[in-house]
């Protein structure tokens, strides 16, 4: 019964948003009244969402198997934190969390904003456009309101084991958060270009919004990358899989676009380039939905194939995408300003950082889309792997990162001479490669790209360091968000260089109680245990390393199975130090008895996630700054 | 011609080249970096230099597996054709005789020296195809 109850509400919902839509377009925008009446119509659609999904959390915490989908996706057995994770953990729940996150954005972009915002009735309208076409992909192709009838089963399916874990609990909430936040910046441009009034500063309200849907999505990646590190046994931070590229895109499209929004709100310039970036980061976060669930694409991460549903995202994020480009070009004319980029001003670093943004975007599409048109005209089937993209982001992050630090001192329209400065930047680059040369002298690396990204990285760090030092003894005043968020820039690029260069592994052959030596740690197979859990059976091993130094850590990895659907996995082990981590995998036993483990070195790999974090702190900080006080 | 007009067509110019050629390098690296994919027979039916890193799919022969300490020696076969592959290392928790597995590796004498081993995270996983046949 509740489930019916729930389904009608968010039927109802899609109709209020469908009003709102309706109303927006028909009626005078300029009226503060009407705007408050759309807001109003807005805020009932979306509470009736709310409680319906907040029905279908009670569902699943219930055990209502006669769900289908919650039949199939949870378990009696589960803890109770999983069994909310589980409504995420397929196409049709998560798509329904995609679609209530999204209208969220809209409830509280309806509720801050004042009626007064000439955009906002329309800003709304579109959002409600956006809220039906997926609502309507929800209830006709993807129904998480399926009941089995008549008589429900007895127990779930279960979620499935690799998802059972507190990372990628969280990591699809944040990074749902993340893609679907950008809708209000998008509404906004749209709105803007609708309305064809060219003094609005749309930019100037959506600051605030992009920035957080950004932090959301940066941790959200970081949250995917650091559970494939410890969950899949691979050891590695990114795969340069299909569907790790469709979160990349957006996160390159948004930061270009925060930077370019940084811009058009203090001055006119670059208005253009924001606007289509708007455009940009929220088609561009539909074509992941796009790619994620039609199953178009072969990938660890894609969800069940369905044609169907390909079709419909495609139609209707196409038709998003070319109405948001007819509108922008009709009103592209009347957009051009006529005051020029000065030279080596700060606008015109921010528009060459714009262009190596939109190359990279531009590579990473057409490497996720080069397999299916080179099937589709030759019938082979390709792939693209790692190669390709660290050949054209390795120059370009290079490239980047040596005009942000000619950029540090830049001025806002204005150009600026290189002499002011050349102290601090004669000092970091001498001490940036004085610190190169010395670790290529004590580790002998040969590469000449991981010592060019090295002297980068390091050149960007500290040329910020010296930022903070000005502004420390002379009280020069400098954006503490953009330094914190360009060191995290440069100790990214350092620590994906250094773990590149030092990172190894083995695979060893070993027997209970034997002993294996690998870089100086001795290896012994002191343990093996057998452990029955509430839904699993685990095999534990315990292995103890000793370096020289009589230093000695044990670690325990686990193979385990899972009863319902019989599936094994594998639970690394990690002995994490600040500049290492050691990290083993237990495989096979074999006929004989001994036990196949693979053994890692991952250098600086913490340090790729904590430059995530850094960025995404500055970025928190930088939105919290710009909530209005009133 | 006019001065703007001329400065115009500066622009477009330099754009054109530029974005040219940038393509350009894109395309290029793309093409010297992409993994084909075969099934066991289309291996043996096309000529396939050796020191080009393919990917094959199918599934695992059963009692195919053999292991001599770390390497592990299997056949892929799509029930027409099987091929021998060689891997030193781990193989993923859903390896095993009888189902789908994609290698990446280099063809070495008419075996497939493997980098990579992978199975998909999902037990209904089938390689691309095979899904007729089955």
């Amino acid at each position: 019964m509740l489930v019916q109850i729930a389904h009608f509400l968010s039927i109802l919902s899609t109709g209020l948003f469908f009003t709102t839509f309706l109303l927006s377009f028909l009626l005078d925008n300029k009226d503060r009244n009407i705007t408050k009446l759309i807001s109003r119509i807005y805020s009932h659609g979306f509470l009736l969402l709310f409680v319906s999904f907040l029905i279908y959390v009670f569902l699943a915490l219930n055990d209502s198997f006669n769900v289908l989908y919650i039949a199939q996706h949870s378990n009696s057995l589960l803890p109770n934190f999983y069994k909310i994770t589980s409504i995420w953990s397929a196409h049709e729940g998560s798509m329904y969390l995609w679609i209530v996150f999204l209208c969220l954005w809209g409830f509280l972009y309806s509720y801050f904003v004042s009626p007064e915002d000439e955009l906002k009735a329309k800003a709304l309208g579109i959002i409600s456009l956006i809220a039906v076409g997926f609502l309507s992909f929800l209830l006709f192709t993807s129904n998480p309101f399926e009941t089995i009838l008549p008589v429900a089963p007895i127990d779930g399916a279960d979620i499935n084991p690799v998802l059972q874990d507190p990372a990628l609990a969280i990591h699809p909430p944040t990074l749902y958060l993340g893609y679907v936040g950008f809708v209000i910046a998008f509404a906004n441009a749209i709105s803007f270009l609708l309305n064809g009034d060219n003094k609005i500063k749309w930019e100037d309200s959506v600051r605030i919004w992009s920035i957080s849907a950004w932090v959301f999505l940066t941790v959200g990646i970081a949250l995917g990358s650091w559970w494939a590190y410890y969950e899949l046994g691979w050891g590695g931070y990114w795969f340069w899989d299909p569907v790790e590229n469709v979160a990349l895109m957006p996160w390159l499209a948004a930061t270009a676009f925060i930077h370019s929004l940084s811009v058009s709100s203090k001055s006119k310039l670059l208005r253009i380039w924001t606007i289509l970036l708007s455009i940009m980061v929220f088609s561009l976060s539909l074509f992941g939905a796009f790619i994620v669930r039609s199953g178009i694409i072969d990938s660890v991460h894609s969800f069940a194939n369905d044609p169907e549903r390909g079709l419909y995202l495609l139609s209707f994020a196409g038709i998003l995408v070319v109405l948001s480009l007819a509108v922008f070009s009709y009103r592209l004319p009347s957009l051009i300003s006529n005051k020029n980029i000065v030279s080596f001003s700060k606008e015109s670093f921010i528009s060459i950082n714009n262009i190596i943004f939109g190359t990279l975007i531009f590579s990473t599409m057409l490497g996720i889309l080069y397999p299916l048109i080179y099937e589709y005209l030759y019938l082979q089937k390709i792939s693209v792997g790692a190669p390709y993209y660290n050949a054209i982001f390795v120059p370009s992050t290079i490239l980047a990162s040596l005009f942000l630090f000619f950029s540090v001192d830049a001025k806002w329209q204005r150009t600026y001479k290189v002499i002011n400065t050349h102290s601090a930047m004669l000092l970091s680059g001498i001490l940036s490669l004085l610190i190169t040369v010395l670790v290529m002298f004590f580790s002998k690396i040969s590469s000449l790209w991981i010592l060019i990204s090295l002297f980068t990285g390091l050149l960007v760090i500290i040329r910020y360091i010296f930022v903070i030092v000005n502004f420390l003894v002379n009280k020069k005043y400098s954006n503490p968000y953009s330094i914190a968020a360009h060191i995290g820039l440069g100790m990214l690029i350092v620590s994906i260089a250094l773990n590149s260069e030092f990172s190894s592994e083995r695979a060893i052959n070993i027997n209970l109680k034997g002993k294996d030596t690998y870089k100086g740690y001795e290896v012994s197979f002191d343990n093996l245990e057998l452990i029955k859990m509430s839904n699993h059976d685990s095999v534990k091993a315990s292995f103890v390393f000793s370096d020289s130094k009589g230093k000695r850590f044990i670690l325990s990895p686990e193979k385990r199975k899972y009863f319902t659907r019989g599936q094994i996995t594998t639970e690394t082990a990690i002995y994490v130090t600040p500049l290492k981590d050691i990290y083993i995998t237990l495989g096979d036993q074999l006929e004989d008895g001994s036990w196949i483990v693979n053994i890692q070195f991952n250098y600086f790999i913490r340090w790729v996630w904590l430059s995530a974090i850094l960025m995404a702190l500055a970025g928190s900080f930088l939105a919290f700054s710009l909530r209005r006080v009133d | 011609m006019k001065a703007v007009r001329k400065k115009r067509l500066v622009t477009v110019l330099v754009l054109l080249l530029t974005s040219g050629l940038g393509s350009m390098l894109i395309i290029k690296a793309l093409d010297s970096n992409l993994d084909f994919f075969f099934t066991p027979s289309e291996i043996f039916k096309d000529e396939l230099p050796d020191n080009k890193r393919i990917k094959v799919g199918g599934m695992v022969l059963e009692n195919s597996v053999t292991r001599d300490g770390t390497n592990i020696i299997f056949k892929i076969t799509d029930y027409k054709e099987s091929i021998q592959v060689e891997f030193d290392g781990i193989v993923p928790d859903l390896f095993k005789e009888g189902s789908g597995v994609v290698v990446l590796g280099y063809l070495d004498n008419e075996i497939l020296k493997a980098e990579k081993v992978l199975a998909k995270h999902d037990e209904n996983y089938m390689p691309p195809s095979l899904d007729i046949e089955k």
